[in-house]
């Protein structure tokens, strides 16, 4: 039961994390039917530029530097992203889907080397700022950094809802999404539209970024690749274009992973352990492909794919 | 024409080397109700998408109240004054009926949107019954309704329809004509593409015929002429 509960809370961190950056994947695709494959590389660059900005502001306070680095990584994310649609997407937005599929894979293979050359191979640990305690509920054990993380997600998510669904704003994204011309006919400015999609979803993803690194005391140039491929499951998983789908999924996958690997010990009889947690998100991956393509709450399919 | 708001001069549309609109001449005068009809495929919706800006010509000019459009963006000339309702509708279907309308004034920024939709209303009362449901569930008259209020809620001087009555019920189709003469009298400029002739000629102060890509005939009595009759109104 300990066990259980603890990996509930895993599921839920780990999930919440899953659950901003899948939203990055799905709004990109709710607008132009493309799976950005370079986001996950814009979660890596807002841990990564968070974690410098933290360690040249070592002297200050943690309550400045803090908000300060966090305030940097998600304008140099959102800078990025802009800039990964202008040069890799905007120029093919009328090409095939292959072409755009292949500038991703491109953008996110230079992104990772960039990465490297500035920061190097190495693991860069996440200085502890503040004292990070340990809560007990019924023997499971969740510290202070998991609660901020969970809370600051679902106060995101509810923010981009607000957003999507209440302003002037999230009214243009949803129409652009459904159909382009007619938003046109109506004054949006689509180019400009899809410029600010991209921005949000960057802005999630540095958040999303902070988060894992500092969960987990540690930031590499390569921790975007496998957390953008499992934030992509989770989209896929909740329905790929669907907002409430991605925190859906992302939460879902979350939970399934740790539960997952909580478990896979004691069901192989101790012949596969925890080691083998990142088989999970894959499983379901595959198996939404073959028994529901359209994901949990996706109701249209393929039409764009 | 003096009180000219539309002018185009010798627009020329292809697609992939075909030439679908062949250098044509049309007018829209300030309070006008003009008619462009003709079989399907004769160049009509080009011609519309082009004058708002959705469909880039090769030659040509378009002037909208004394300005040239070319290098105008579609989303600008929203603001300038031109609403097109597009063939097919093009309701955002997953979006509400209000929210369809708030869009229609989107590129709006004063005070009196809210009087506006409370305008639109009134005009069709249908669809105040329906504002908070999906404009996706909605009959296709009343989709017909929405996106012509939609249009109108941009505050257009110009009004482009095309095929408003497309696939819709007879009586449907009346109401909508209702509703665009009932607009024209209150002295919008309007452009009705339409293949439903003898509807349209009806309704219009003054047509014109598109075949193949070129204007064929125009003026001011084309119910009377023979061969719109025998082309398009059979007999």
């Amino acid at each position: 039961m300990e066990i259980f509960l603890q990996q509930i809370i895993n599921g839920l961190v780990q999930g919440s994390v899953y659950a901003l950056v899948a939203l990055g994947y799905t709004m990109v695709y709710g607008i132009l039917g493309l799976i950005n494959f370079a986001h996950g590389e814009v979660v890596m660059m807002g841990a990564m530029v968070a974690l410098s900005a933290l360690s040249v502001m070592a002297g200050l306070p943690p309550l400045v530097s803090l908000p300060l680095s966090l305030f940097l990584a998600i304008s140099v994310c959102m800078a990025l992203g802009y800039g990964i649609e202008r040069i890799a997407y905007r120029p093919l937005r009328h090409a095939p889907r292959l072409a755009p599929l292949i500038t991703a894979i491109g953008v996110s293979i230079v992104l990772q080397n960039l990465a490297m050359l500035i920061w190097g191979r190495d693991y860069h640990s996440f200085p502890q700022l503040f004292a990070n305690h340990a809560h007990r509920i019924g023997g499971a054990i969740i510290n202070d950094i998991q609660i901020v993380i969970v809370v600051a997600a679902f106060l995101m998510m509810a923010g981009l809802m607000l957003v999507v669904h209440r302003t002037r704003l999230g009214r243009a994204m949803r129409a652009v999404a459904e159909n382009q011309h007619a938003a046109q006919l109506m004054g949006v400015d689509v180019n400009r539209v899809v410029s600010i999609t991209f921005m949000i979803g960057s802005a999630l993803a540095a958040v999303a970024g902070v988060m894992v690194s500092a969960n987990y005391g540690l930031a590499h140039y390569y921790m975007g690749f496998l957390l953008g491929l499992k934030a992509f499951t989770a989209a896929v998983l909740g329905g790929i274009g669907n907002l409430r789908g991605a925190m859906l999924g992302g939460l879902l996958l979350g939970l399934i992973e740790s539960l997952g690997a909580g478990y896979i010990g004691d069901i192989t009889g101790g012949f596969m352990g925890s080691q083998y947690q990142d088989v999970f998100a894959f499983l379901v991956l595959i198996a939404v492909l073959i028994f529901r393509p359209s994901g949990l709450l996706g109701e249209r399919l393929a039409e764009r794919a | 024409m003096v009180n000219s708001l539309l002018e185009i001069r010798g627009i020329k549309i292809s697609y992939g080397g075909i030439e679908a609109v062949k250098g044509i001449d049309l007018d829209v005068g300030k309070g006008e109700l003009v008619a462009l009809i003709g079989s399907n495929g004769a160049g009509k919706t080009s011609t519309l998408k082009s004058i708002a800006g959705l469909q880039p010509s090769n030659a040509g000019q378009v002037h909208f109240d004394g300005k040239s459009m070319s290098g105008v963006e579609a989303c600008k000339r929203v603001s300038m004054g031109i609403a097109l309702v597009p063939e097919g509708r093009g309701v955002f279907s997953r979006l509400s009926v209000s929210e369809n309308l708030l869009m229609g004034a989107y590129s709006r920024s004063d005070a009196g949107i809210r009087e506006d939709l409370l305008r639109m209303y009134d005009l069709f009362p249908r669809l105040i019954e329906r504002r908070d449901q999906l404009a996706g569930t909605l009959s296709g008259g009343e989709q017909q309704m929405l996106v012509m209020a939609r249009a109108l809620m941009s505050r257009p001087r110009l009004l482009m329809l095309d095929e408003p009555s497309m696939g819709l019920a007879p009586l449907m189709v009346k109401k909508i004509f209702e509703t665009i003469k009932e607009v024209a009298a209150q002295g919008m400029s309007i452009l009705l593409v339409e293949q439903n002739a003898g509807l349209a000629l009806q309704v219009a102060d003054r047509g014109y015929v598109m075949e193949s890509g070129s204007i064929t005939l125009s003026g001011t009595s084309l119910l009377d002429s023979d061969a719109v009759r025998r082309a398009y109104l059979g007999g």
